[in-house]
């Protein structure tokens, strides 16, 4: 499972370092070059780290590993074709991640986009409603029998579109740069990460792109099925380009409107599933 | 009733009675990480928050004093084994008593905050969670009424509880700490403390990661 894990972790890192460019030269910007995010995890890890002084200093360190846990037990999760319940329920700790990374640090800027944290909880109402809509059509949380149904009846993206939206809108509040970001805005500094430097910036660029290549990766298989390795990583990074052109063309959303329109969305998808379920 | 593909394998179950306590996969995990967030409340200190006067250069730090810093800790470790509680537990009258449990003790943490903000947001969502118990109470209290029992293990793959019993479930939950009502912990969460004020958020997000678990199986 280790050598999955590394692959992953550069995998991602590539990503991101591909997000970066199509945004660029969307923008008309020459952009960094694709692996400038690996290179950037290689120089964060070498260079000179302290904790602040003003930090909580067990919660600042532990918060790191805890997000390099999480998104490698979410890979696990994905390749054993574990339940998507248990990938819902990762994805939901992320967000006390990102809340423990900005109170820990005693910075106002941190503290700053961690109440921004708390506020955008709306981002997994979406994936929420993904859910339900997946157990209503298979009658099964298993990945690896949502797999097996897509075998059999065809992919999820045509039985239940609106449910694909909806994980489209959470792949796409995870992103960096992307409108919902409101947690990194650059009116806050780095947000949550303002204060995590160093190692403890490469740690949590390297939970980051395990968490691009779960969501990405995860989108692929609940929604188109299981595909070879080739096909997925195409599939993958025609998904991650469609998701930089938004990036790259829609400003950031203040708070409020990020909320709405998570809201919003997720209200959508509940009217659809309500009458799906009173179809079925 | 580990039959049902909703949350993964069996790890274990402890009978008591009709009332069987188990982990599986999923909740064994939520388990953990309630754990995990317990020990950290324990074992680590406070940052110290620090403060910028817009439109100059100064800023200062404050430092929590001893009284508040024991309390909250305190509060923080009773709204971690609450959440334990609500984890592992197998009855649903259990879970709605140990989410009530994390709603008090959730308003316990900040309500020796010093900080007007923190205060007002607290006293609101306390009104919430109150509110939120008639929901979640009445959800139990018709579950037990139309299926004779509150196990969840013997009323999983069943589907005899009542939609409406579920719906009653997942409000009070909702109510007793997650959207749309967390609006008013935004507020709450500007409080120092900060392995303290995280307890708030991990007991509602997991609180929520259970029921969802539990309205799926019964």
């Amino acid at each position: 499972m280790i050598e999955y894990l590394i692959f992953a972790v550069f995998a991602g890192l590539l990503l991101h370092g591909i997000h970066r460019k199509a945004i660029a030269r969307i923008q008309g910007r020459p952009g960094p070059p694709v692996w400038q995010e690996i290179l950037h995890v290689l120089k964060f890890s070498f260079k000179e780290t302290w904790i602040p002084w003003t930090a909580s200093r067990t919660l600042f360190v532990a918060v790191v590993f805890i997000a390099i846990g999480i998104w490698s037990a979410a890979l696990v999760v994905l390749l054993t074709g574990e339940s998507l319940l248990l990938l819902f329920g990762i994805y939901m700790l992320h967000k006390i991640v990102e809340h423990g990374l900005g109170l820990s640090s005693g910075s106002p800027y941190g503290k700053f986009g961690a109440i921004r944290s708390v506020m955008s909880a709306a981002s997994e109402i979406p994936l929420f409603a993904t859910i339900a809509a997946v157990y209503l059509v298979t009658h099964s949380l298993m990945i690896s029998d949502i797999l097996a149904w897509q075998t059999a009846n065809g992919p999820l993206l045509i039985a239940v579109p609106p449910a694909a939206a909806a994980l489209y809108i959470v792949v796409l509040a995870k992103m960096h740069y992307s409108p919902f970001a409101v947690i990194e805005s650059k009116e806050i500094v780095s947000g949550n990460m303002t204060e995590h430097f160093g190692v403890w910036r490469a740690g949590l660029d390297v939970a980051f792109g395990l968490k691009t290549f779960v969501l990405l990766y995860a989108f692929i298989l609940l929604f188109i099925g299981p595909i070879p390795l080739l096909a997925a990583a195409v599939a993958m990074l025609i998904l991650l380009l469609s998701l930089s052109f938004i990036c790259a063309t829609t400003p950031m959303l203040s708070p409020f409107d990020t909320v709405t329109i998570q809201i919003g969305a997720a209200g959508l998808i509940v009217v659809y599933i309500l009458i799906m379920g009173a179809i079925l | 009733m580990f039959d049902l593909p909703i949350e993964g394998a069996q790890l274990m179950a402890l009978e008591f009675g009709d009332i069987v306590d188990y982990f599986s996969v999923y909740t064994g995990t939520l388990f953990v990480f309630a754990l995990l967030f317990t020990v950290l409340a324990i074992v680590s200190l406070p940052e110290k928050p620090m403060d910028i006067v817009f439109g100059g250069d100064a800023y200062y730090t404050k430092d929590i004093p001893l009284d508040l810093l024991r309390f909250q800790r305190f509060m923080a470790i009773a709204c971690g084994l609450a959440t334990l509680g609500a984890m592992a537990s197998g009855d649903i009258f259990n879970f709605t008593l140990f989410s009530s449990m994390i709603g008090i003790t959730n308003i316990g943490i900040v309500a020796a905050v010093r900080n007007r903000h923190v205060l007002e947001a607290a006293f609101q969502y306390g009104i919430v969670a109150m509110v939120a118990t008639v929901p979640l109470f009445g959800g139990a209290a018709i579950v037990l009424a139309s299926t004779g029992t509150l196990s969840i293990w013997a009323l999983a793959g069943a589907a005899a509880v009542p939609l409406l019993a579920k719906i009653f479930l997942v409000l009070g939950v909702m109510g007793e700490g997650m959207a749309p009502f967390y609006i008013g912990k935004a507020e709450i969460t500007r409080a120092p403390g900060a392995p303290y004020v995280l307890m708030i958020h991990v007991s509602s997000l997991l609180l929520f990661l259970r029921v969802v678990e539990i309205v799926l199986t019964v």
